[in-house]
């Protein structure tokens, strides 16, 4: 194999439909189909439907190749190639707003395509992704002609990964991301069911989504699928139901609002100890370290807060994620950035201390953060390191490894022990707990590391900002 | 009519949530499902319904 055409690499998540299969091959994205999914994929791509989702983005821009996919000779019958998505992410790291747009992108296509005589096999938040803060339906293979009196499959895992977390969120301010963390299936009606009890079962789609779905599910248990369509379509069920049932689920999903605390916000303002001297020193220093770096495809701006500098970035970066961990500003970013149509700068939740594992099938059906950050070109740990230091207690040495895998090039501030942000937390602590916490510590630490390409102290003398070049 | 069978397990009591979730007219159809469920349990069944019940 030469170096311009590798052996395609299948992605790990995407097995359950045995008919289409993601793969990765020099910078490509391909998909197999096999001779069904082939047959669904020449239909779709002839209808207006399909070509209106590709034009106005709402579905991942695909064209059909001639590659060679790995695979028995015959498993494939056509291979589509898909523009990448920058940087991959779960349900379990957007914010409610995210979440809830992309329940209404879902819902939308599907209302869409069942108007073009097609339907979508399954329901899955996982199908979403995003381009900055627009989402994008990622699977094509969903796409199949809908056939006379045919409920809509993916109801049940709609519910699980994308319903049943809006409610959560909306109706108890309960953060359902723990749970789709621990569950790639999502949460099961019975679940929600006990976490509903009393009153809250008159909440907005609660009987009929929860309660009713449990009982049913429950007590249909014994009888397959197979028997229960044929139960229904002899009923009279037929596909203006499907139709209706997205309308209501439509209209509920914009119901499950959440307003983030206000003072969030407001506190970070008013805790936020620079001066406007110190602020346009980093500004600076960032902008030359983001000038100085060699690539800015892919920028990680870890522990992003209000995304000031995530977006500061995005002027001379491809692509930023922002990495936070309240959901509540990230929540609030989100809506800032998708009210300006940003698609270069993706919020996401996450407790860097704590950041999302492998999930799944062997661990490896969801990659873990480490892994979809190994490919930054640089990271940003602005105002981070006190907080895993001192906060979460994690040596200095372990922060500097960490920093290693997460990009080429990082641009750190650290913030002294005499700063009031660093007290504040320090303040938590046994006194000297901490004795190596010292800005030239650090900087000896990441020399061992990464080239230190500039350092600099800031007007206010509590913050130092230093930029590396990882020593590969 | 064949039944069609997709790759996930679409669960068979969502199934019928779904006609639920669609209105009134889901609700018929529902009703409707019922009640010949009802129905069946109390005739007396042919053999051949009676191998229909065997596959549920």
């Amino acid at each position: 194999m030469t170096p311009e055409n590798p052996r395609p690499r299948a992605e790990p998540g995407s097995f359950r439909d045995p008919q289409t299969r993601v793969f990765y091959a020099g910078g490509e994205v391909l998909r197999g189909l096999g001779a069904q999914a082939a047959q669904d994929w020449k239909a779709l791509r002839a209808s207006d439907f399909f070509a209106r989702a590709q034009a106005d983005g709402s579905v991942t821009a695909t064209d059909e190749v001639d590659r060679e996919l790995p695979g028995e000779p015959g498993t494939w019958s056509a291979t589509l190639r898909h523009t990448p998505i920058p940087f991959v992410t779960y349900p379990y790291e957007w914010s409610h707003a995210m979440r809830q747009d992309a329940a209404r992108l879902h819902l939308d296509l599907l209302r869409r395509a069942l108007a073009a005589g097609f339907t979508m096999k399954d329901g899955s938040a996982y199908n979403l992704q995003w381009r900055g803060a627009v989402p994008e339906f990622i699977d094509i293979g969903s796409f199949e002609p809908a056939r006379p009196g045919e409920p809509w499959a993916g109801y049940r895992q709609f519910c699980q990964t994308l319903l049943y977390p809006l409610m959560l969120q909306a109706h108890l301010d309960l953060d359902p991301r723990p749970l789709l963390r621990s569950q790639i299936d999502g949460v099961e009606p019975a679940q929600m069911r006990r976490l509903f009890g009393g009153t809250r079962r008159l909440a907005a789609g609660v009987l009929k989504h929860v309660h009713l779905h449990d009982s049913i599910q429950s007590r249909n248990a014994d009888r397959s699928t197979g028997a229960v369509r044929e139960q229904l379509r002899d009923a009279g069920f037929n596909s203006e139901l499907v139709v209706a049932a997205a309308r209501a689920m439509a209209k509920l999903v914009d119901k499950l609002d959440w307003s983030p605390p206000a003072t969030h916000w407001g506190d970070y303002r008013e805790t936020c100890s620079y001066s406007d001297d110190d602020r346009a020193a980093k500004a600076r220093f960032v902008d030359a370290a983001l000038d100085a770096a060699d690539r800015t495809d892919l920028v990680l701006d870890l522990g992003a807060n209000d995304g000031v500098f995530a977006r500061q970035a995005a002027a001379k970066a491809g692509y930023v994620v922002a990495v936070e961990a309240d959901p509540a500003v990230v929540d609030t970013l989100y809506r800032q950035l998708r009210a300006e149509g940003e698609k270069r700068v993706l919020p996401i939740v996450m407790d860097l201390a704590d950041p999302s594992p492998g999930g799944g099938w062997a661990g490896a059906e969801r990659a873990g953060f480490a892994a979809r950050a190994a490919g930054a070109d640089v990271a940003l740990a602005l105002a981070l390191v006190h907080h895993l230091a001192i906060g979460r207690n994690v040596p200095l040495p372990a922060i500097v490894e960490w920093l290693a895998g997460m990009g080429r090039h990082v641009v750190v501030e650290f913030v002294h022990a005499d700063d009031p942000m660093a007290k504040r937390l320090l303040a938590n602590k046994p006194d000297g707990l901490f004795p190596d916490y010292h800005v030239e510590t650090f900087v000896r630490l990441l020399g061992e590391r990464f080239d230190i390409a500039r350092r600099e102290t800031l007007p206010g003398g509590t913050r130092t900002l230093i930029a590396g070049v990882r020593r590969d | 009519m064949e039944s069609h069978l997709a790759y996930l397990d679409a669960g068979s009591g969502s199934l019928i949530v779904q006609a639920l979730v669609a209105g009134t007219a889901g609700v018929v159809v529902a009703a409707k499902l019922y009640w010949r469920r009802l129905k069946s349990v109390f005739r007396r069944k042919t053999p051949a319904e009676a191998t229909t019940a065997d596959q549920d």
